[in-house]
């Protein structure tokens, strides 16, 4: 790995981007999820103000907790911080340094997830350990079907590594194949899921019977709690932008100039609001599944990606 | 004017998501939204026929898609829809033999193993790998087709079987062969006849005897009936 000094400011660039823009994204789907509802809703920056009034508080841990608990916080947001860095979400430079890999990706995520729900059983209440079960339950129907899933996106786009895939599919123009649009739907899918959304978690409830992220998320409190937060959100920018920049590459910066950089940046964000706008609707036009018909969900995403690899084939 | 490139990614896209109707059909309970799915599908497949004609300009595939959107868009779920407000059924719940998660993995099985076959098959006849997609797809939607049919209870969702069953044929037929198109007329045929028998048989098959009278009232059977009794009485008397 050889690092020049372009890559070193797409390093900085882009973390300081999406950790600047990802509260937003949340703050957009909560706002269009109040609306759909006939409520005001919070304001659009309530994000930023809940991290800030979070980061300001006294962490309190139970006597009965042990060091996951208190590292936990940190190893989630440092994985997370270094896999956006396999994820341009605007521009990227010309080597990608390795970080680019979608087997690395993958493994950070349920590196990420593991230590989550160690966390949630660490303090040894019983909400946090049900949590954790159910978490790690639907990972493990889940993330066979993601590794699906991406393999038909390294598949279509003869790649590996994501910084190819968005070059690739900025060079393209992909909107007219239909590959690519075929394998964004188990993409939303695998989004949805990852991010603890409507149809597999409810993200606004503290209710026993529905929750499964939020209760591992029970036990922290003040500083810990905001980065918990923060790396959730970071997530799902990530997620976000594997989706944007596939299927709608438009203004993906394909040289490392300052206009285009800004441009790229700009319209990202304008994608990432209609997208998070998406996604606040389809949370509200849905009810929450079953536990148990949750893998009725997984297999449209699981025959969909089939189907993109097979439709590949046939190329 | 569509240019050739296009018109392949449109085909392709389109083949795709009649397959996803098809699995869609395997999947679902709801009566209605089985028919309506026929309906698309039927649909989408007269589009295929259309954007296959931009590129070959054969009549043939321009008479086929007119005759899929008579039929199969307007006539058939017509039809279909009328005997499902007569029986009153809205939803098959009775997956017998596998369950809709069961069925997928059954499918997406299914569509290997036919690529396994047809890869064997078709590498000497070097066609096009649209028109190689078209026919692996086709034949996987009759495969789908007739695991609705053995795999459900009720008679009418044995009929969209059979009905998804030609569509696959027809698919198949876009891509593969020149299909003559008196044939493509007799089947319809032959599908007309057997969505009016299964007619009578998803009115009749289910039912005690009681309900069965009574739907036979419903359809003013039983008028009929009563007026030949009483003809025959008339007969015996004088």
């Amino acid at each position: 790995m050889n690092i020049d000094a372009n890559y070193v400011a797409y390093a900085f660039l882009n973390t300081a981007f999406i950790i600047l823009i990802s509260p937003l994204f949340m703050g957009v789907a909560k706002i269009v999820k109040a609306q759909a509802q006939g409520r005001i809703g919070p304001p659009l920056l309530q994000p930023y103000y809940n991290l800030l009034k979070l980061a300001q508080k006294e962490r309190v841990y139970s006597n009965k907790s042990s060091a996951i608990t208190k590292i936990t916080p940190y190893i989630n947001i440092t994985i997370m911080i270094v896999a956006s860095l396999g994820i341009p979400l605007a521009f990227a430079p010309e080597n990608s340094g390795g970080l680019g890999n979608i087997i690395l990706l993958l493994y950070l995520l349920a590196m990420g997830r593991f230590f989550m729900a160690a966390a949630g059983l660490d303090a040894g209440s019983t909400f946090g350990g049900m949590g954790s079960s159910r978490e790690m339950s639907i990972s493990s129907i889940i993330e066979p079907i993601t590794i699906i899933v991406f393999a038909a996106l390294a598949f279509t786009l003869n790649t590996m590594d994501m910084h190819q895939m968005f070059q690739t599919a900025a060079q393209e123009m992909s909107f007219l194949n239909p590959a690519l649009i075929l394998v964004s739907i188990p993409l939303f899918i695998v989004l949805i899921v990852e991010t603890a959304r409507v149809p597999v978690d409810n993200p606004e409830t503290h209710l026993e019977l529905t929750m499964i992220h939020e209760t591992m998320l029970l036990e922290y409190a003040g500083r810990d709690l905001a980065l918990m937060e923060l790396s959730h959100a970071i997530k799902q920018t990530m997620l976000m932008a594997i989706l944007i920049n596939i299927l709608v590459p438009w203004g993906y910066a394909r040289e490392f100039t300052a206009p285009a950089v800004i441009i790229g940046m700009l319209l990202f964000l304008a994608k990432g609001i209609i997208l998070a706008t998406f996604i606040g609707l389809t949370e509200s036009s849905m009810a929450k599944m079953r536990l148990f018909a949750l893998p009725n969900l997984f297999i449209i995403a699981f025959f969909l990606s089939m189907l993109t690899i097979l439709l590949e084939v046939f190329r | 004017m569509i240019t050739a490139a296009l018109a392949e990614s449109l085909t392709q896209a389109l083949v795709v998501l009649v397959l996803i109707s098809g699995a869609f059909i395997v999947t679902r309970k709801d009566l209605l939204s089985l028919v309506s799915t026929y309906q698309m599908q039927s649909l989408l497949l007269a589009g295929v026929a259309l954007s296959l004609y931009s590129v070959d300009q054969s009549p043939t595939l321009l008479y086929l898609a007119g005759l899929t959107l008579v039929s199969k868009v307007l006539l058939i779920p017509y039809i279909i829809k009328r005997i499902q407000r007569k029986i009153n059924i809205s939803r098959d719940m009775e997956f017998h033999y596998v369950s809709p998660i069961a069925s997928i993995f059954i499918t997406i099985i299914l569509i290997l193993l036919v690529y396994g076959a047809f890869s064997n098959i078709l590498k000497e006849l070097a066609l096009s790998n649209l028109f190689y997609l078209g026919a692996v797809f086709g034949i996987s939607l009759t495969l789908m087709g007739m695991l609705i049919t053995f795999s459900r209870k009720k008679v009418i969702t044995k009929i969209i079987g059979y009905l998804t069953m030609e569509n696959g044929v027809l698919l198949f037929s876009l891509f593969i062969t020149e299909l003559p198109f008196i044939i493509e007329v007799l089947i319809l045929v032959d599908l007309f006849m057997i969505v009016l028998l299964a007619t009578i048989l998803s009115i009749g098959m289910d039912s005690s005897v009681e309900a069965y009278q009574e739907r036979f009232h419903q359809l003013h059977i039983e008028d009929l009936q009563e007026k030949l009794h009483l003809h025959r009485k008339h007969r015996g008397e004088s």
